[in-house]
């Protein structure tokens, strides 16, 4: 399916969503509290079938106050790929989890938990993936900072 | 080996002409580990595709300088080439690699990551600035990654430190610590010269192949 056909099918799914600029595929941004239910239908709607979650990740927009989670989705069955972006605030990092419909999600919210600090609902076992299960902090926020970091001098 | 760093210097040092005889020894057991080095190749990151790929693969052959036989174990190793990041939680294991290792053993720190932290020194939360806090390092090869030629000009540096070592009276000797850069003199431009012949070189034989 290519990018006009895709858009309008997510349009008929999910009014609400709206695209974001300044991607090199498809992008959609969801609210929060919809992104459970579009994300289901994304894998179970037979004319989209996106069976793989890529990749996920998350953007600090300190100046803005929030944390945008990006997940990168694509179909092995029609080879079309998808960016959904859901902003969240900063001060309440919370997102549900999308683990129960792609397995992999299990172990990539538990990196972005890690570096991030976004809490996500209905998650397994959300523990540190790569750091140290003592670390203090969640390191690829903006606004870190530890004893081992070393400031740029001006 | 241990019976003849450890006893022999004793028992022939009252021998006239001893010392003649110790140093073709010395000769003769740092030839022979100068040009059979056994790299365990530790890469973590982009320097391993120069210092490890490239240089292992034809076009450079690092087997000329017989340093080829890279080895996964450390037990069969007695070269480590630092090849990438270190991080902190990587440090550690790299010291048990380090310490696995049979001596003598030489360490090469590669790329400038290793050697300072690299672009990783400022904001930092994992990256270790410099090699030398975790194992002791012989030959530093700067470069972001070191070309395969900058690898080859640290392992001659190497060979040049085990040649001068006096194996058989100090064994177990550490030297300081040598930057491994290219020779003085040699500059950007006659190196892209080189490369320059090289590809003109290489686009006429695939000419010939093709017509």
């Amino acid at each position: 399916m290519d990018n006009e056909k895709l858009l309008a099918a997510l349009k008929t799914l999910e009014p609400q969503i709206s695209v974001r600029e300044n991607a090199d595929r498809l992008a959609v941004t969801v609210p929060c509290e919809r992104l459970g239910a579009f994300m289901s239908k994304l894998k179970l709607e037979n004319a989209l079938r996106f069976d793989i979650l890529y990749a996920h990740t998350a953007i600090d927009w300190v100046a803005e106050n929030r944390f945008e989670l990006i997940y990168i989705l694509s179909s092995l069955e029609h080879g079309h790929s998808l960016m959904v972006c859901v902003s969240i605030p900063r001060d309440a990092p919370v997102a549900p989890s999308v683990s129960s419909i792609w397995r992999i999600a299990e172990w990539q919210e538990r990196e972005v938990y890690d570096m991030f600090g976004v809490l996500y609902r209905d998650h397994p076992d959300l523990r540190r993936l790569l750091l140290e299960d003592d670390w203090q902090g969640f390191p690829l926020r903006k606004d870190y900072k530890d004893d081992f970091m070393l400031e740029k001098p001006q | 080996m241990g019976l003849i760093t450890e006893k022999l210097p004793l028992y022939l040092d009252p021998v006239p002409g001893s010392s003649w005889f110790l140093g073709k020894l010395d000769e003769v057991i740092n030839w022979s580990r100068a040009n059979s080095l056994w790299p365990l190749t530790f890469g973590t990151s982009c320097c391993a595709i120069e210092v490890m790929m490239a240089a292992g693969a034809s076009r450079h052959d690092v087997a000329r300088f017989g340093a080829e036989v890279a080895r996964p174990s450390p037990r069969q190793a007695d070269l480590l080439v630092v090849a990438g990041t270190i991080v902190k939680r990587m440090a550690p294991r790299l010291r048990t690699l380090y310490e696995q290792m049979a001596e003598p053993r030489y360490v090469i720190a590669t790329g400038s990551c290793v050697i300072s932290g690299g672009p990783f020194i400022y904001h930092s939360y994992s990256t270790l600035r410099g090699l030398d806090g975790v194992v002791p390092v012989d030959v530093y090869v700067p470069g972001c990654p070191p070309r395969p030629e900058a690898y080859f000009y640290g392992i001659l540096t190497l060979q040049k430190l085990i040649k001068e070592g006096e194996t058989v009276r100090r064994p177990g000797e550490r030297r300081k610590p040598v930057l491994a850069a290219l020779p003085a003199g040699m500059t950007v431009d006659q190196i892209q010269e080189e490369m320059r012949s090289l590809l003109v070189t290489e686009k006429n034989s695939g000419d010939r192949r093709n017509g």
